[in-house]
Parts: structure tokens; sequence; C-alpha cells
């Protein structure tokens, strides 16, 4: 009976500790640091699949791959020529009008090792760490948008909460109006909410949602996701819109740390 | 088999427990994954309670929050009151056929899912209620392989 009563004030007091104050922050952080390997064996049969994979392919098999990479690389490297011409004139109008800060960023590929075994937390494990400048609060991309921000860094590995976590919030605005607003999490894979929007703005389903780079955490820009349904319930002040988002959340294997630099690193890169 | 050898047992099923709970599944797979180490703890605690007792439960909770990432004793509380209804029912338990102790263990972890939906609600976290009764046959059938190796080790013992 004794013991009855220990477990369950002990679970209710670690509850109210750990709910309510950072006392076993550190103890967590460390003790993340023992199941990284342990995801790293969890995560092995999926390397042994890939490996396989990769030495099994035939070679007219990767010879097409090649060719359609080349093509697709030459698409990019004309578009990439367009932008950086744009970044220039960008730059050039911003210190006409005396403009604040402008930043750019530069990659750091990623490959995700291990995702969280609640379903209700969305975070993923990266194999990069602090060895590799990584920070907290760093934003994380995939190939097609925003996927969240660093939360905890190891030597060589790091967390990312995901934009689809319940705890997650991202400023973002309208592609087309500039209508700025907040995308909260739903700890569903495949969508967000875009919260306090009044029923009279000038939004409609289908909507480009980018970071609008306030807060200064995420840069500006970035898609985030699409408006798919926007619904009224009465007697709410704000409209229920759903939104669809851009990355692959649950798929993308290899993701992109974003750094940024300041002004005097943009012009150092535009002059090489 | 000693008690070193029971220990040594313990020790690999939590280590395969954790390997089965930190396993990449589709993320739509991800709300019908068993939790093993509640499993494990089931079948520990039916065949040995009293060397896994509640402090057992307590241990496999803490272990639990830490993997699940859950506000520490989240898990202290449920595997403890599930621990508990074990240990009480012990001595009936053992004498049940083996369909009855499955269709126990899926009773338990409805249970414990309602039990973690009440911590949720108070805690304003998200609910999933609705996959919690397929949630709980898929626990019950892979407790099926963990029951036949704990009642081996028993057997050992005895």
């Amino acid at each position: 009976m004794r013991k009855t009563f220990f477990a369950l004030l002990l679970g209710l007091l670690l509850i109210t500790l750990d709910t309510y104050t950072s006392v076993f922050e550190t103890t967590r952080s460390e003790i993340s640091k023992i199941t990284i390997p342990l995801k790293l064996l969890a995560n092995f049969p999926y390397q042994v699949n890939k490996w396989v994979a990769m030495n099994t392919t035939s070679r007219s098999k990767l010879e097409q791959k090649n060719v359609s990479l080349e093509k697709e690389r030459l698409i990019l490297l004309g578009q990439l020529q367009r932008s950086a011409e744009l970044a220039a004139e960008n730059l050039r109008l911003r210190q006409l009008l005396n403009a604040t800060e402008l930043v750019m960023q530069s990659v750091l590929v990623t490959e995700v090792i291990g995702g969280s075994p609640n379903p209700m937390n969305h975070n993923v494990t990266v194999d990069r760490g602090a060895n590799d400048g990584v920070y907290i609060g760093q934003p994380v991309l995939d190939a097609e948008g925003l996927m969240g921000q660093v939360i905890h860094v190891f030597d060589n590995y790091s967390t990312v909460l995901l934009i689809t976590d319940i705890n997650h919030a991202l400023p973002v605005q309208l592609l087309r109006n500039g209508l700025r607003s907040i995308v909260e999490g739903t700890s569903d894979y495949n969508e967000i909410s875009l919260r306090y929007v009044s029923p009279t703005v000038d939004i409609v389903e289908g909507d480009k949602l980018v970071s609008s780079g306030l807060g200064g955490r995420f840069p500006v820009g970035y898609p985030v996701g699409t408006v798919t349904a926007i619904s009224q319930n009465p007697g709410e002040k704000f409209m229920e819109i759903k939104v669809t988002p851009s990355a692959k959340i649950d798929r993308s294997k290899h993701l992109l740390l974003v750094f940024t630099s300041k002004d005097g690193d943009i012009i150092k890169a535009l002059n090489e | 088999m000693n008690n070193k050898g029971t220990f040594q047992s313990a020790f690999i099923m939590l280590f395969g427990a954790l390997i089965l709970q930190l396993f990449p599944v589709a993320s739509d797979w991800g709300l019908f994954k068993p939790n093993f180490l509640l499993l494990m703890m089931v079948a520990w605690i039916l065949y040995f309670p009293e060397k896994y007792g509640i402090e057992f439960a307590i241990l496999m909770g803490i272990i639990a929050d830490f993997i699940f990432s859950t506000p520490l004793g989240y898990h202290v509380l449920t595997f403890s009151i599930c621990g508990l209804i074990l240990i009480f029912f012990h001595r009936i338990v053992v004498y049940l056929q083996f369909i009855h102790r499955i269709i126990l263990v899926f009773m338990m972890i409805m249970l414990f899912e309602f039990m973690q939906a009440a911590i949720d609600a108070t805690l304003d976290n998200p609910l999933y209620l609705e996959g919690i009764f397929s949630l709980a046959i898929i626990s019950a059938l892979c407790w099926i392989p963990m029951d036949k190796f704990v009642a081996r080790i028993y057997l050992q013992q005895k």
C-alpha cells in the first residue's frame, strides 16, 4: 500500500515539476545523448536497404539517372544566374533606400537518422551537430520548403522540431498580398493551421504561404505551405484555415541546415 | 536459470524493446505502433511479480518518458497504475487460459491509452482516441511472443 502511494505520488510530482519548471532539462539533454546510438541502431535496417539498393542498381539505370540529373543541373544553373542578377539588383535598391540588414543564406546538407517514437511529438534527429556549426534555433529546409528548427545540439547530432509539431509556431505571410499571420502545428504531418485570420481578409484556397522573417528566427521568403480549406464557425472571431505544408515533412531523408550571414558577406559573395 | 540469468534476459528484452520502439515507421503507421516497453513490463510483472514489481514499473516509466520525450512522470504514473493492477490480479491471472490473458492485455492497453488521454487532456496536449481499439489489438498480438519468451524463463526458473 505504501509503495502504491509512493509510485502515484512520484508520478504526479514528476509531471508537475517537469511541466512547470525546467529542473530536468539538463538531465533530459544528457540522457538524449544515450538514445542517439540506439536510434542509429534502429535505423540500421534502412541503411542496409539503402546500401543494397545502391550496390545492385544496374548500369543502365545509373546512366539514365545521371542524364536526368545533368539536365536538372543545367536548368537550375540557368535559374541561379537569373537569381544572382535579381539578388544584386535587390541589394542595390536596398542600399539606395538605406534599408536595414539584408541576410544571405548558405546551407549544409544533413541526413535524418532517427525520428520520435511518440507519434504526437514531431521531431527528427539529424547527423550534424555542434562540430559542424549547428546551433539552437537554426532553420531547416527540405527541397520543397521549411521543415522546422533545431532544438537540441550535440557534438555530432541535432534534434529538429518540425513545423507540424503542436508546440511549433511560425510567422508567415501570404505570397499574393503580403497578409501576415502565424501557422501552428497540429500533430498531423499533412496539415498545419493558419491562426488569427479575421473573416474579412482576402484569402482563398490555393494561396501560397512563405516565411515572413518576423521574429528573426526563420529567413524571409521560404515556402511554408498552401491554403487547402477555409471555414468559419458561427460565433468564432477568427477563421479556421487549414494549410498543407510544402515540405515533405514525414518523407524527406535529406535536409538543409540554413546558415545566415549579414550584409558584408552578401556583398563579398556577389563580388565573387 | 538463476537470478543473474533472469536479469540478463530482462536486460536483453529491454534492449530489444527499445530498438523496436525507436525503429522508424511511416507516419501513418506510427499511431498503431505498440508500446513495446509497456508490453515488456506486463510480461515480466505477470510472471515475476515479486522480483519485478512496482519498482520495475517506475523504472520502465522513467525510461519511457526519456524515450518518448514526454514530461517526466507521465509514463511513470501510467506504468505504475498498470503494474499495480497486474500485481493485484496476479494470482488470478496465473490460472487464466492463454486467450484470456491476451484479452487481459488488450484491456490493459485500452486502460493505459485512456489514462494517457486523460493526462493529455489535463496538459492541453492533442488527443488521438480513434485508433485506440486497433492499437490495443495490435499490441495484444505483439505481446504473444514476449509472453512466450518470459514464460520459458519462468519455467526454467522453476
